[in-house]
């Protein structure tokens, strides 16, 4: 992994610092909530205290038994707008929110009450799939139709009792049954002949016959209504029924009205973005006040701060719905604030919006009489920790962005220093064994300096090394000739002493020695003495062909086990430069093939003309070069042979071929044949 | 009489070998081990032949000096410089100095003793007056195998005892190439192929020094040289 690579992932840490301020946020935020909760709550407690202290403009009804629907008590509930009377409760503006009518015989009907400030309104649903029309002359006991009657408790604690039927559905009136005040059950089921029918048109409803059964939407004026309300729907042909009578059911029909004036005080309460309700200990609203719709919100501002909101775990659809259902409230709030216990609570508006709801009790003699519920907008607080969290976030990436820019330009500054120093170190040692001391970038200061110093100090041994080996072979030739000539010299007189036979062998052998250790010498000193050669070689102008047909004319009577195969074109080719050590280097190259010529193996020899200079190339059959030799070949003191004849190398062969072509402007190169079989050398000179 | 021989060498062992040498041939030895002995001994008596190395004890190139003080000495004393320095530029030097031979320590004694001869010799052949003498004539060329001398165009060329023998052994056989090993064998010396090939460039040079035409040393590349005429 390359260090610009590394030190991209080292900036891609500084993520964290979104990171953080993510959770920074959501710290923030969940300590808004924390104090937005409390604030609420305190709102919620401060409109408890003060209503609990006025109970009479609270609460309406001092009955404090418990609302019970199987008794047949009603919610009355508050409407906003004046109904239509047309057998639909659409237009009530709440959810349509039944109780079921108790029934023995499977007679099933629903009813709803709902009150404005002048009427108390009625919706009945009968599964009645039967119709049975009123007859023209109705006898109130007697006669059996589909009917639904109420009875209202007045002011001074009477019921009367009102029946809907029809002959044909539509609007009509009620009926009221005149008669003597039924007070049992008894009275009831008895005849009552001189029971008179009498219109009542001030109590409207509208029967509306459907598949299943019928709708009845009555409208009661207000002052007919005191405080009880019993209703029973009858089956004219099965004689089945569903409702309460007050003969069967007189502690029940009480009617749960909200209460007048409440909304009104309520409103002076709170502010915007805030619904305030009153409930009663039966969790029914008794009145409200207030929206929790948000003030403003922008539309644009809205969707861009969706994508942060990602990032952050609170999201209203784990909330818990808002459980209100037709003027009943439900939800923890609700029940612990009923139970005496203020709570507040967070809940998924209607339309998805996070919603903060606290709930406390109202407290009259010391009992919770009811709760004060407060709804709150969140989306504004959401908004003030979108917008802060915007603005974190672009900081943060910002930052990051920087860093990462500013690492990766740093990165390719030392990438760029050490790829520098790498060439340098790569190719310090020159294909000539040349060495260069110097290396860029050592003047730095910090660690890469030092390393191109170390870099300088180590290539400074290495060339002194390089230095004394190249001398070395010259030194050694050198010194080593005067105790040669020493040994030899003393053979020399031993054996003018008149030696006899064995003697004389030994002397032969001693000399033999030094001979070969004259050979070596030679050798040795071979590349320091081209090398003077070359200093003071004169240049002249000769024939290369020439040259060469008669060289080669000389390896074959000195080898005559290799066949040697010459190649040259028809016409003389004139070079400049010192034939001598031309012919040096062609001994050099021929000794090199016969060395790894196989025996009775072929050697060619090659003059050819290329552009602008003269081509000898000189191959043979032996083994092929390795392919990591081949660049060294030419260096001094590279030998890659292991001795296996009795000459020695020291490397320096092809290392004078290389002098005496770079002293003529040439080049020398070495490559395998193509066809697979030996090596082939190949030297250029320049034409003149 | 015995001929007088100074050997100047630094290496005692080297120096006794050479003494008892030439010593064995006839002559009357004295070795010297440094420059200072040899100029003390030089100045009550001059030898007959000194034999110098180039290199003595700390001086590097005291052989020359030494070499330079004894031709201011004596015109006419034969000095061969015998040397382990076998460089293009010393031999150079040394023979511009006035030294009649230059041998490397690879040198035979016997054909140390061969060469002190042949000086000897051609020193003895000039003093005498002349005599049927062996004579080669090649067109230009003239060598008096006696007395060692070679004129072109009737113009002396001076030649070391080596380069002498080198142009003898080539002019004898005219059109015959002479390898360097045949060279080598008629010049009595040990050289290697580099100094052989510096030798030629000498003699040439001596050669044109006196006839710039002068082209009658041929190279034979790879096999050696021939005298053209």
């Amino acid at each position: 992994m390359s260090i610009r690579l590394q030190l991209l992932l080292v900036a891609l840490t500084t993520l964290v610092l979104p990171w953080a301020g993510c959770q920074y946020a959501r710290e923030l935020e969940s300590a808004l909530r924390g104090s937005q909760e409390q604030s609420l709550l305190a709102s919620a407690g401060t409109i408890a205290n003060a209503l609990s202290a006025q109970p009479q403009r609270v609460f309406r009804n001092t009955d404090l038994r418990a609302f019970d629907a199987r008794g047949g008590d009603l919610y009355v509930h508050p409407l906003t707008n004046q109904p239509l009377l047309d057998g639909y409760s659409e237009d009530w503006g709440m959810a349509f929110d039944p109780v079921t009518l108790p029934s023995t015989s499977g007679y099933h009907a629903r009813v709803q009450a709902g009150a404005t400030e002048r009427y108390l309104y009625l919706y009945a649903e009968v599964d009645d799939t039967h119709f049975d029309p009123e007859p023209n002359e109705v006898h109130a006991d007697t006669d059996r139709f589909d009917r639904v009657d109420i009875w209202l408790q007045g002011q001074d604690g009477t019921n009367t009792n009102y029946f809907f039927a029809t002959t044909a559905p539509g609007l009509n009136a009620a009926q009221l049954i005149k008669g003597d005040e039924v007070k049992d059950n008894d009275a009831k089921s008895s005849a009552q002949p001189e029971l008179r029918l009498q219109p009542e048109p001030r109590i409207q409803a509208y029967w509306l016959q459907t598949a299943q059964g019928y709708h009845l939407e009555a409208r009661i004026p207000l002052s007919f209504v005191a405080g009880r309300l019993w209703i029973e729907a009858r089956d004219g042909g099965s004689k089945a029924s569903a409702g309460f009578t007050p003969e069967a059911n007189a502690e029940g029909g009480r009617l749960f009205f909200a209460t007048d004036g409440l909304d009104g005080l309520l409103a002076t309460f709170i502010r915007e973005g805030t619904r305030a309700t009153v409930i009663d200990t039966n969790a029914l609203a008794l009145g409200s006040a207030g929206s929790v719709a948000a003030a403003s919100t922008n539309a644009a501002e809205d969707s861009r701060g969706g994508w942060y909101r990602l990032l952050l775990e609170t999201d209203a659809s784990n909330l818990p719905p808002l459980t209100s259902s037709g003027g009943r409230l439900g939800g923890d709030s609700v029940h612990a604030a009923l139970s005496g216990e203020p709570r507040a609570e967070w809940v998924r508006g209607e339309d998805g919006r996070m919603l903060l709801t606290a709930a406390a009790p109202i407290i009259v003699d010391g009992t919770a009489r009811g709760a004060v519920l407060l709804e709150q907008n969140a989306e504004q607080m959401l908004e003030l920790r979108t917008q802060a969290f915007a603005r974190l976030f672009r900081l943060t990436l910002m930052a990051t962005a920087t860093a990462v820019v500013v690492m990766l330009l740093f990165a390719a500054w030392m990438t760029f220093r050490i790829g520098r120093l790498r060439n340098a170190a790569e190719s310090a040692v020159g294909s000539d064994g040349r060495i260069r001391l110097t290396m860029p970038g050592s003047r730095a200061g910090d660690e890469i300096g030092a390393l191109a110093r170390g870099f300088e100090r180590l290539l400074a041994r290495l060339n002194e090394h390089a230095q004394y080996l190249r001398t070395l072979g010259a030194k050694l030739s050198h010194e080593l000739r005067t105790p040669l000539t020493i040994v030899r010299s003393s053979l020399d007189n031993l054996e003018s002493q008149g030696l006899n036979e064995e003697q004389r062998s030994y002397t032969t052998r001693a000399r033999e020695g030094t001979q070969r250790l004259q050979t070596i010498l030679t050798s040795l000193g071979a590349a320091a003495r081209v090398e003077e050669s070359i200093k003071q070689a004169e240049r002249l102008n000769f024939d290369l062909r020439e040259l060469i047909a008669s060289t080669v004319a000389a390896y074959r009577d000195g080898f005559p086990h290799n066949s040697f195969v010459l190649e040259l074109p028809d016409d003389p080719c004139f070079a400049r430069g010192a034939p001598d050590l031309i012919a040096q280097l062609l001994d050099k190259l021929i000794e090199n093939a016969v060395d790894f010529c196989p025996p009775a193996g072929r050697i060619n020899i090659r003059l050819a003309r290329e552009t602008g200079s003269y081509l000898l190339q000189v191959s043979n059959d032996g083994p092929r070069i390795p392919a990591e030799v081949l660049p060294h070949l030419f260096e001094s003191l590279y030998e890659q042979r292991s001795g296996r004849d009795d000459k020695p190398h020291f490397g320096l062969g092809l290392y004078i071929v290389r002098l005496v072509a770079e002293f003529h402007g040439g080049t020398a190169r070495a490559a395998n044949r193509e066809d697979g079989g030996g090596a082939v050398f190949t030297v250029t000179l320049p034409m003149i | 009489m015995k001929k007088n021989i100074a050997v100047v060498e630094d290496e005692p062992a080297l120096r006794d070998n050479y003494a008892a040498a030439l010593a064995r041939h006839g002559y009357a030895v004295k070795s010297y081990g440094n420059r200072h002995t040899a100029m003390q001994a030089f100045r009550l008596h001059l030898p007959d032949l000194a034999i110098i190395d180039i290199s003595l004890e700390d001086e590097a190139e005291g052989g020359f000096d030494l070499c330079r003080d004894l031709r201011a000495a004596s015109a006419e004393l034969p000095i061969i410089f015998l040397t382990a320095r076998d460089s293009e530029l010393d031999a150079v030097s040394g023979l511009r100095l006035g030294a009649d031979d230059f041998l490397t320590k690879d040198v035979s004694l016997p054909h140390l003793a061969a060469r002190v001869a042949a000086l000897f010799r051609r020193i003895d052949a000039l003093k005498r007056p002349d005599n049927a003498a062996e004579i080669i004539r090649r067109g230009a060329l003239i060598i008096d195998g006696d007395k060692m001398q070679t004129t072109w165009n009737a113009v002396p060329v001076t030649l070391s005892l080596t380069e002498f023998w080198i142009v003898h052994a080539l002019a004898r056989n005219p059109g015959h190439v002479k390898n360097r090993q045949q060279l080598m064998d008629a010049a009595n010396v040990v050289l290697d192929d580099n100094t052989i090939t510096s030798h030629i460039k000498r003699v040439r040079r001596k050669f044109q020094q006196v006839d710039p035409a002068f082209d009658s040393i041929q190279t034979v590349y790879g096999m050696g040289y021939r005298w053209v005429e």
